[in-house]
């Protein structure tokens, strides 16, 4: 098995899930920070669509290598790579008398997923490297 | 790091959402004075809080698209409250006019208790997101760890 294949798209893919839901973190904290400032509006960052997109072409258009001699091409991982989510703005359905539309509760639920996403897919990609770990080792990894 | 810019930007709001409970203290400590340096009642004191761009020494962080949009919180302006002050009736008060009427400040101690509660609820919310900031960088150290 190439070495390539042994990290293969899920090393990449929940890197960048790690480092987007790191981004988001960001902006859910300037949420929440802002939850009493006037005219303020809360953002957050959407890529879901956009990794689950950029997987899709990554497991389709992958460009097979069947001869040594080939020059594999990483049209995948640049496609994963270049995912950096968009910035879309979540106004509460009730913004208050001084234009402020953030929803505390809203807030802290949205932090709260993103940090059991986030951890998620630490956890995934720890589980990921004890595995290889294990098969260089033999012994279980320790 | 991006953990610390979202430390950063809870810890604007830590000390503006302390500020504003100074000035809450301070309203309800003087509810009933009569007197000030500036002469005439207490005025009521409020805080004005303004979401501003993310200052640090790493400007090249700015230029990231996902953080452009990251805010932090600022008191920009102290304002006194410019309603009148409630007049009581109490002719041996030696603040008292001619008429035997007070003037007492504009702070309604009600409302300063409302207030201090949301201030409280803003603070608490913004050290959990510290907290989750934290874990969430505590975590990630343990990717290479077992």
């Amino acid at each position: 098995m190439p070495i390539d294949g042994i990290f293969n798209t899920t090393v990449e893919l929940l890197g960048k899930s790690i480092d987007l839901r790191t981004k988001n973190q960001n902006l859910i904290s300037s949420n929440i920070a802002n939850a009493e400032t006037p005219n303020y509006v809360s953002k957050s960052l959407a890529f879901e669509d956009e990794l689950q997109g950029a997987l899709k072409g990554a497991q389709k258009g992958a460009p097979a290598v069947t001869d040594p001699r080939h020059i594999p091409l990483k049209g995948s991982k640049e496609r994963l790579q270049s995912v950096a989510g968009r910035v879309v703005e979540t106004p509460a359905k009730t913004p208050g008398k001084d234009g402020n539309a953030v929803e505390l509760e809203n807030e802290m639920t949205k932090m709260t997923e993103n940090q059991i996403m986030y951890n998620a897919s630490v956890q995934i990609l720890s589980k990921k490297f004890a595995g290889i770990r294990s098969a260089i080792t033999g012994t279980g990894g320790n | 790091m991006d953990f610390f810019n979202s430390m950063n930007v809870s810890a604007s709001a830590l000390s503006a959402e302390r500020t504003r409970m100074n000035l809450i203290s301070s309203n309800l400590a003087n509810a009933n004075t009569t007197r000030t340096p500036e002469g005439g009642p207490y005025k009521r004191k409020d805080a004005v809080f303004a979401a501003t761009p993310v200052r640090n020494s790493f400007d090249r962080v700015l230029n990231n698209a996902a953080n452009r949009d990251v805010r932090q919180v600022e008191v920009m302006q102290i304002v006194e409250d410019q309603r009148p002050p409630q007049l009581h009736f109490d002719p041996s008060h030696p603040d008292a006019n001619a008429q035997g009427f007070v003037a007492m400040p504009n702070v309604n101690v009600v409302e300063e208790m409302a207030d201090m509660i949301t201030t409280t609820r803003s603070y608490e919310a913004n050290v959990t997101a510290i907290q989750a900031a934290k874990s969430m960088a505590m975590k990630a150290l343990e990717i290479s760890s077992k």
